[in-house]
């Protein structure tokens, strides 16, 4: 089987056939027109998949444009699929009156301070997971991929009543511990299976150098290792970003709300019940995480899937 | 290639020690090893192993915050056959189950759908995987509220495509009915989760070796064939990663249920997770709400252990 | 040696520039969120209120005029949520956390009960608080087993809105409502629906069953809901919705602020709602505009004219240490002057009767109009398992207004439930 041509093994994948004939020629035969006929099925159903991810946020990219005039008409007739007058109050709204601006920067610290935290502690035991020789790695690994299962409203009472013991109920930063559990798994995994393929012959110079283990974690692991620390810190920072179950348990007053709890707070009191507000918030929210994505997606997925598949 | 040894590249790594050094040296590594993964087991220890055990203490006795001044005592088992007098508790079980299973049922279908779209080279394909993975990476307080508004019979995409097209439905006010709440909530979860289950199965598809395929083909089979014969079982490790995730995810819903439903139309969409939330932070009831949140702790682990089982690699 | 130590300091750099950054975004983040400090020697108290818009403006003002007229004592305001009820988990959780913060709050009539027995607020008959100036509807939803614990601050009668150019005479009975709504829809393409009012699962739904439910001789009573004029009531609703649809299937997620903008916008011949509604139409151009009638909602025979009280009342948290101040500042917004203010620029309905004076009925004639629904407001349960009582309507309230249950059978359903909420033997409750 090793001995298979690779073309032939090439044309076997569909997905890897390239398309070399032009197209015209193509459907001159039976059997290339079946395969056109294929090919824009295909692409239609790329299409169609295309719509559905983003035309969701066409929409309340619209509704966050309309009037509160136009909004309460609703949809139909002048104001449709565009409305028929664009306007940024929604936006001026949520920044004036419902000062959207804090908790957006709420959410900046806390997102940012999990990641940070996360890299540090992450990398400190993916290390000793991945080098050192303690005994029970096996079990320790398990358990600190397992508590990524454990369930978040399991975990709300109990640290409720601790942080409220603690006075720490209604302050962001215990909320940075508390979204460990959301990204340490991940990260410690990741960064775990990372440092173990590093060329042990890297390190071992720089300790028959004299450097101690956590000057080489520094000085030599981590610099080879940016690509996956880049990695873990991205989706550290997409996880924690987030949140809404514990923001919702432990913060009360809008000072210092997360992004996510303050939009639904808008939208659930009675005077705000106005999608396009609403939407306006959204929109805001989502910008970040999109730019992230289009910036690392690569190391998005990449780090979603040697997280859970490969070691 | 067979399925056996691909299944092995695809099983997780073995923890192998570092090679011998000086036994001095190893000894101090040793330490030094410990004080590095102490940091991240006492966090995730705080954090879920402290609750696992003070709701446990909590479901045992009376502890409920507005009762001033009332003794916390010990109530044995009272808050664990109160779950079960309410017809509550059981309903609100049921219909988790059930959202669970329809929920990843439809999303594994439709996310190896995705996988095999993705997992073929076109021009735009980077384009899709962008598209798709911004729903993902979105907040689902985004996804809730986003189908909110799409499913608003007023200012809504939904009603007024049904419109356009002189559909039935489109005067439809989606949350208002139990079914309707619960498609359109099934419709938000999906549109956000269908990406992770694709991108995971994805990685799976370029992992089975391209002759897997030929081999296939000289023996004749149909592409059905040799997807139901050699795609699905090298998929199952991928499979497996996908299920556990999305399955767990799924019985713990909570975050879509409180935004798009608030647990109604009457209560019908009240899920195991926004009762134990209730529980505690409307009720103050952290006794009743420890017995909720150790059913959740044990029927997690229940469902977790149960995937596995049916799709650990058979030898 | 120095091989590996000159293999850059990337990865340290990177953590030493996210620390700052995050200490930067912290000191940024903390000014932002933090009021001004007092001067030594002065004492600053808190007050959580819930208004947005014109209602947290007023407040402001009024705070302005009270710390000029005191000025040893600072107030910071703490906006918590507009919903009720994320209001209420927003202080509980305070509560619970035994904070001595906010040193005063508003609070709705439905919670006093709650607090009082709850040991969370404190009790307020030491300061021989006047209560017979106030409606005594709302004074008895401040009080607990004999003692008071909040003081009205605005008595908000829910009732109904109807359009005076569509409907020229207003309904005398429920039926009238129907044929009246009925008869605009046909005479006026531009309407909508007939009737707009909060079916939304939270609890504006109880106030608007409340609003109707007087009017068939029902009463929200937790021990007996059962009763002939309950179902005939939750059925005139449930047929406006299902049988005559004068209202849309909309309305199940609808609150006060959609019912509202559905009738300022023309789209609604009828509403409930409270009347912040006659300022709020009258402060945007629109078919509505001076057109506003506002009545208790018609009575059947054997009935009285319905509406629901949903006013808002004044409280001292019971670990304050500023417990004279927090007083001092109650009386001042629950006095005569303060009331009269509030009411002209917001809508807010005064909850001294003394209030409603020429001045007030001059500037903003509608209070004549509320003055009479104030007659008729009915109170909620004064309970303080009132929070699970209230989530059995609602939950009640929705799959009768999703049509999942009917009327009859879904008050069947509720009326235990309620009935053991209210004794304290609820599931969950305790």
């Amino acid at each position: 089987m090793a001995s298979t041509p690779a073309t032939t093994r090439l044309s076997a994948i569909p997905a890897s056939s390239a398309p070399a004939v032009p197209a015209v020629r193509r459907w001159r035969t039976p059997r290339g027109r079946r395969r056109l006929g294929g090919q824009v099925l295909f692409y239609l159903g790329v299409l169609i998949v295309l719509l559905i991810a983003l035309f969701p946020f066409y929409w309340i990219l619209r509704t966050s444009l309309e009037s509160n005039a136009e909004f309460v008409q609703g949809v139909g007739g002048a104001n449709g699929l565009i409305p028929s007058h664009l306007t940024l109050s929604s936006y001026i709204d949520d920044f004036t009156q419902l000062h959207f601006l804090t908790p957006l920067l709420n959410s900046a610290i806390v997102a940012f301070g999990t990641t940070v935290v996360t890299i540090v502690v992450a990398s400190l035991a993916g290390y000793a997971l991945a080098r050192l020789p303690i005994r029970g790695g096996g079990a320790i690994l398990t358990f600190v991929l397992l508590a990524g299962f454990f369930p978040v409203l399991a975990m709300v009472g109990p640290l409720f009543l601790l942080y409220r013991d603690l006075g720490l109920l209604n302050n962001i930063y215990p909320l940075i511990i508390t979204y460990l559990v959301y990204t340490l798994p991940l990260s410690t995994w990741l960064l775990r299976n990372f440092f173990a393929q590093i060329p042990k012959e890297l390190e071992e110079a720089a300790l028959v150098d004299g450097a101690s283990r956590l000057q080489t974690l520094r000085k030599v692991v981590i610099p080879v290792s940016i690509p996956a620390v880049f990695t873990a810190g991205i989706l550290s920072f997409i996880l924690a970003w987030n949140d809404f179950a514990f923001a919702l348990s432990f913060l009360d007053s809008p000072s210092k709300f997360t992004a996510p709890l303050a939009i639904v707070v808008f939208g659930q009191s009675q005077y705000e019940t106005f999608f396009n507000r609403i939407d306006a918030a959204v929109v805001v929210i989502t910008i970040p995480i999109a730019i992230l994505v289009l910036i690392a997606q690569r190391r998005i997925v990449s780090g979603l899937t040697a997280g859970s598949l490969k070691g | 290639m067979s399925t056996k040894s691909v299944a092995r590249r695809l099983r997780l790594p073995s923890i192998g020690g570092p090679p011998p050094i000086a036994g001095v040296a190893r000894k101090a590594d040793r330490r030094l090893g410990y004080a590095l993964v102490a940091p991240a087991v006492l966090l995730l220890l705080l954090v879920t192993g402290f609750p696992l055990v003070y709701n446990l203490w909590n479901s045992f006795h009376n502890v409920i915050l507005s009762n001033a001044g009332a003794p916390q005592n010990f109530v044995g088992i009272q808050n664990y056959t109160e779950l079960f007098t309410t017809p509550g508790f059981v309903q609100a079980l049921a219909r988790t189950l059930g959202f669970m299973v329809v929920s990843v049922v439809l999303e594994t279908i439709a996310g190896l759908a995705l996988a095999l779209m993705l997992h073929r080279a076109f021009r735009g394909r980077g384009m899709l995987r962008a598209a798709i993975l911004i729903p993902w990476a979105v907040p689902t307080v985004v996804s809730a509220l986003l189908w909110t508004t799409m499913f608003d019979p007023r200012s809504g995409f939904v009603d007024y495509l049904l419109g356009i097209l002189h559909l039935p439905g489109s005067q439809t006010t989606w949350l208002a009915g139990e079914w309707t709440a619960w498609a359109a909530v099934i419709v938000a979860d999906a549109w956000k989760n269908v990406p992770f289950i694709a991108i995971i199965l994805l990685a799976g598809l370029q992992l089975i070796p391209g002759d897997v395929y030929e081999a296939a083909r000289i023996d004749g089979a149909s592409t059905w064939q040799s997807f139901r014969r050699m795609t699905l079982p090298l998929l199952r490790p991928a499979l497996m990663v996908a299920l556990v995730f999305r399955t767990l995810q799924a019985f713990l819903v909570f975050d879509i249920i409180y935004i798009m439903t608030g647990g109604g139309p009457g209560s019908t969409t009240e899920t195991l997770s926004y009762l134990n939330w209730q529980a505690f932070l409307v009720d103050t009831n952290f006794g009743y709400g420890g017995a909720i949140s150790i059913s959740l702790v044990v029927v997690s682990l229940v469902i977790a252990g149960g995937i596995v089982l049916v799709m650990r690699p058979r030898t | 040696m120095t091989r590996w130590r000159a293999r850059g300091s990337g990865p340290s750099s990177v953590v030493a520039l996210g620390v700052v950054t995050l200490v930067a975004m912290t000191a940024i983040g903390e000014a932002l969120a933090s009021a001004p400090v007092s001067a030594a020697g002065k004492q600053t108290i808190t007050f959580a209120e819930s208004g947005l818009g014109s209602e947290g403006a007023q407040t402001q003002k009024a705070i302005t005029g009270f710390e000029k007229a005191n000025p040893s004592i600072k107030v910071n305001i703490l906006v918590l949520s507009p919903n009720s009820t994320t209001y209420l988990q927003q202080l509980e959780q305070r509560f619970i956390a035994g904070d001595s913060s906010p040193d005063v709050m508003e609070s709705d009539v439905t919670y006093p009960a709650k607090f009082g027995k709850a040991g969370w607020v404190k009790e307020l008959d030491s300061y021989k608080p006047n209560l017979k100036q106030f409606f005594p509807t709302e004074v008895a939803a401040g009080q607990y087993k004999g003692k008071t614990y909040a003081i009205p601050w605005f008595d908000n009668p829910e009732g109904l809105f109807y359009r005076t150019d569509l409907i020229k005479t207003p309904p005398k009975t429920p039926a009238e409502v129907v044929s009246d709504a009925q008869a605009a829809m046909t005479a006026d393409p531009a309407l909508k629906e007939g009737i707009a009012f909060e079916g939304a699962k939270y609890e504006g739904a109880i106030t608007a069953f409340a609003t109707v439910e007087g009017a068939f001789g029902g009463k929200l009573n937790p021990a007996d809901l059962n009763t002939k004029g309950n179902r005939a009531a939750l059925t005139w609703l449930y047929d406006a919705l299902y049988v005559n649809k004068i209202a849309p299937q909309a309305v199940t997620g609808w609150m006060e602020g959609n019912v509202e903008s559905e009738f300022q916008a023309g789209n609604a011949a009828f509403a409930i709602n409270y009347p912040f509604v006659e300022s709020s139409v009258a402060a945007v151009a629109g078919p509505a505009k001076g057109h506003v009638g506002y009545i208790p909602f018609p009575a059947n025979p054997g009935g009285t004219p319905g509406s629901a009280l949903g006013g808002e009342m004044l409280a001292i948290n019971a670990k304050t240490t500023h417990a004279a101040a927090a007083y001092k500042l109650i009386q001042y917004l629950t006095s005569s002057k303060v009331e009269t203010a509030r009411a002209i620029a917001t809508g807010d309905p005064p909850s001294l009767p003394a209030a409603y004076t020429s001045t007030l009925l001059k500037a903003a004639p509608y209070f004549k109009q509320v003055e009479t629904l104030n007659k008729y407001a009915q109170p909620r349960p004064v309970n303080p398992n009132y929070l699970q009582i209230s989530s059995d309507l609602q939950t009640m309230l929705s799959s009768v207004f999703s049509n999942l249950s009917k009327p009859a059978a879904a008050l069947a359903q509720a009326a235990p439930l309620v009935k053991a909420d209210a004794a304290g033997t609820g599931s969950g409750g305790g």
